[in-house]
């Protein structure tokens, strides 16, 4: 049997919205987010100012898809993000990377294109890595891979902690936390929200230098 | 609805229903064993080239296509294992008069689209019945994790030691920090040994840094080496089939036991499973493995259980790709190392495809701390379920790994494996475990009971030990100068087996006296009742012997 995208998605839908229970207001299919205005400022260029972090985004970040897997709107994933490097004193930088969705792979081709060689590259569904230049992809400066548990809060803080690790400080790590009961719930949302986002990845594209209005 | 019948709202309620469920979306692999994109079984062989493969021709073949018709197939059975009718090959799985030995010839000249047809034609029941028979190693044994949300070396050895002290023949750990890797390692090094001589440690992180812990001596196997049965999926990890395999060859050619790692959703959750059904993509992992030599595969979905869990039929392909690695002969850690369900009976279910027939891990990775520590995300089964495990295999006589073990047993291991850590630390000059650690280490329940230690001092010591060639024979020396002879005994003769290799054989591990088990000197050889692994006489009276049952003697 074959059955629509958008289907499978109302099954799942309604699956949360059982498990968030009846005091709750089921809010996340109602609310549409807006698309973010996003201004392409060309190829991304590597920058030479060592006072910099570099964040990426995947193809459809903002635009296709534009909140987390729970519920954070893009544009509030970036201003935590932006706030919390600021706060430290360094600048942020915004790039489209248009040839994957993995998100070590977004992570690090940020992290090349920084002029600290610092980079946060951030998936659809709120899956987060802090990475550095001159490690492997694989590897990672701190690694966020439950995307259910990356809230404003984190965010923020990951935010910070890029912008430490760019003033060559050596941060206490963001505090790692764990659900056992994530998988359960959302690995199959995950999947499903993961399709979706690889649809929009151009293979071998180069990475586009982003403006963005908050 | 205005108006809810009661027993609905009572069923809404039950934990099964947090679970996600999804219905079948073909188009992009969300189904588990039976696509209409899958393809049918094929083989062209022309002047001992395999020059097609599943109905394409070798010039279409993609990498992994290519890896799987160059080294797995074996052109001298392949026609004769060909022709044999799925149905038929699968009847061979489950009937006791065909001997494993038969069906492992056979298996190196089926096709991934042969293999799934076959296993499509199994039961859930049929499925144990040939787990049960062609599993490599007789014994069956168990994995666990060893992790906590602080990366708190004290309470990282001391949990080793319970879990070795428990049965666990192999502990595998990972971190919350990645840096703490080195300091991990350590701590199962020094913690397993001392909780049982000869347990199996590891250190799952990223691969280049894991071969160079375990050339160090810090680990003893190494299994989170990922397939993938896609190509895109395979190129995301910054890897092929051939790159694999020379990882695999680097961690032979010092001695090191490793598996590699993969299983059914992996490819749908990343994106790219070109509309194929989980298990097929599955047996391409399987056969990449058997291809590049590598002993053994830790399957059964693994960290991807939340995708074929929430179609119908994923559990039972779970068994399924089980079943497909042993019967090409190698070594299974068999999952149930993953939350899937908030359901406890759902939980027990998946878990019994693998406890009741027994296979070379039942679990490849029991957490060996309460989940809120697991750092995999989360087992199906954690410490607060010793008890329930325990009984399952006295109620219905299976070996799940696992023996009865005291309190006070408990205690001591776990406190002299802190102190010996302690010791460790203080002799390397890492930051130093204090003896109230120690304490609050061999009593904990896990990290809530438990201080925080201090974690960049802790990260620049750890980088400091490895910036300077540090290596398992220096812990082997500082516990030998602080008196723990045993422990460094232990610590010592697992790198010497490195030497010796014999523990690379298939589904290797070390018994008490240094002794390898494998599939070579414990084969498993079921040919129905009366053969093969049975739960009897001296082991069945340890596990038979709770401590909670009441004795009539005391009475």
């Amino acid at each position: 049997m074959q059955i629509s995208e958008e289907l499978v998605r109302q099954i799942i839908l309604d699956v949360l919205k059982q498990e968030q229970g009846e005091g709750k207001p089921a809010k996340r299919q109602d609310e549409q987010v807006p698309p973010l205005s996003f201004k392409e400022l060309g190829p991304a260029k590597t920058g030479t100012d060592r006072n910099e972090v570099v964040i990426g985004v995947p193809p459809a970040f903002g635009t296709h898809m534009t909140k987390t897997i729970i519920d954070i709107p893009h544009r509030e994933v970036l201003k935590e993000l932006f706030a919390g490097i600021e706060e430290e004193g360094v600048k942020a930088r915004l790039v489209r990377v248009n040839r994957t969705a993995d998100v070590g792979a977004v992570a690090h081709d940020a992290a090349v294109l920084s002029g600290s060689g610092i980079g946060i590259g951030i998936l659809c569904r709120g899956t987060t890595v802090i990475h550095q230049r001159d490690l492997e992809i694989l590897q990672n400066l701190e690694l966020f891979p439950q995307s259910p548990l990356v809230d404003k809060d984190a965010l923020r803080a990951i935010g910070r902690n890029a912008a430490k690790y760019a003033k060559g400080e050596h941060p206490s790590p963001v505090p790692t936390r764990n659900d056992p009961m994530a998988r359960p719930k959302y690995q199959g949302l995950a999947a499903l929200l993961h399709n979706k986002e690889t649809q929009y990845v151009k293979p071998g594209a180069p990475s586009t230098e982003l403006s963005v209005q908050l | 609805m205005a108006k809810r019948q009661k027993r609905f709202l009572v069923l809404a309620d039950r934990p099964v229903n947090k679970d996600g469920f999804i219905k079948e979306w073909i188009d992009v692999g969300l189904v588990a064993m039976d696509s209409p994109n899958d393809p049918k079984p094929s083989i062209k062989i022309e002047n001992g080239v395999v020059v097609e493969l599943d109905g394409k021709r070798r010039e279409d073949f993609d990498m992994i296509d290519t890896f799987i018709a160059d080294h797995c197939v074996d052109k001298s059975v392949a026609q004769e294992a060909m022709a044999i009718d799925s149905l038929k090959f699968a009847r061979m799985l489950v009937d006791i008069n065909c001997p494993r030995s038969e069906l492992v010839r056979l298996s190196v000249g089926l096709t991934p689209a042969k293999v799934v047809s076959i296993l499509r034609e199994l039961n859930v029941v049929e499925l144990m019945m040939a787990m049960q028979k062609l599993r490599s190693r007789k014994t069956p044994m168990n994995q666990a994790h060893v992790t906590n949300l602080k990366d708190s070396a004290p309470l990282l050895a001391a949990d080793a030691a319970e879990a070795a002290y428990r049965g666990f023949a192999e502990i595998e750990t990972t971190v919350g920090v990645v840096r703490y890797a080195p300091m991990n390692a350590m701590s199962l090094l020094v913690g397993g040994q001392t909780g049982r001589p000869g347990v199996l440690a590891q250190c799952a992180v990223e691969e280049a840094l894991e071969l160079s812990m375990g050339m160090r001596g810090l680990t003893h196997y190494a299994e989170t080496v990922s397939v993938y049965g896609t190509e895109q999926v395979f190129v995301d990890g910054d890897d092929t089939p051939w790159s694999k395999s020379f990882l695999a060859s680097a961690y032979a050619s010092r001695g090191l036991k490793m598996r590699y790692t993969s299983g059914t959703g992996s490819e749908v959750q990343m994106g790219y499973a070109e509309g194929k059904s989980m298990l097929y993509l599955e047996v391409r992992c399987i056969m990449v493995t058997k291809g590049a030599g590598v002993q053994g595969l830790q399957n059964g979905s693994i960290s991807c259980i939340g995708v074929p869990g929430s179609v119908p039929g994923g559990i039972k392909t779970v068994l399924a790709e089980n079943v497909a690695t042993v019967l090409m002969n190698l070594e299974v850690a068999s999952g149930n190392d993953q939350t899937f369900t908030h359901s406890i009976e759902r939980n027990t279910a998946r878990m019994l495809m693998q406890f009741l027939p027994g296979t070379d891990f039942i679990f490849s990775g029991y957490a060996a701390e309460p989940n809120y520590d697991n750092m995999f995300a989360g087992s199906t089964h954690d410490v607060d379920d010793y008890d329930d495990y325990l009984v399952l295999q006295r109620d219905l006589q299976v070996d799940g790994g696992l023996i009865p073990v005291t309190e006070e047993g408990v205690i001591a291991v776990r406190n002299k494996a802190a102190r010996a850590l302690q010791a460790v630390f203080d002799e390397l000059g890492l930051p130093a475990i204090t003896d109230e650690e120690v304490e609050l280490a061999t009593y904990a329940h896990g990290t809530k009971d438990i201080g925080d230690r201090n974690v960049p001092e802790d990260l620049r010591a750890i980088d400091e030990f490895m910036k300077r060639g540090g290596t398992g024979l220096d812990v082997v020396r500082a516990l030998a100068k602080r008196g723990f002879k045993d422990i460094a005994e232990s610590v010592l003769r697992m790198q010497i087996g490195k030497v010796a290799g014999d523990y690379l054989q298939t589904s290797a591990v070390y018994t008490e006296k240094f002794e390898v088990l494998s599939a070579i000197n414990d084969p498993n050889d079921y040919e129905g009742p009366g053969t093969g692994y049975r739960l009897q006489g001296e082991r069945w009276e340890k596990l038979k012997n709770i401590p909670q049952a009441i004795d009539p003697k005391d009475i």
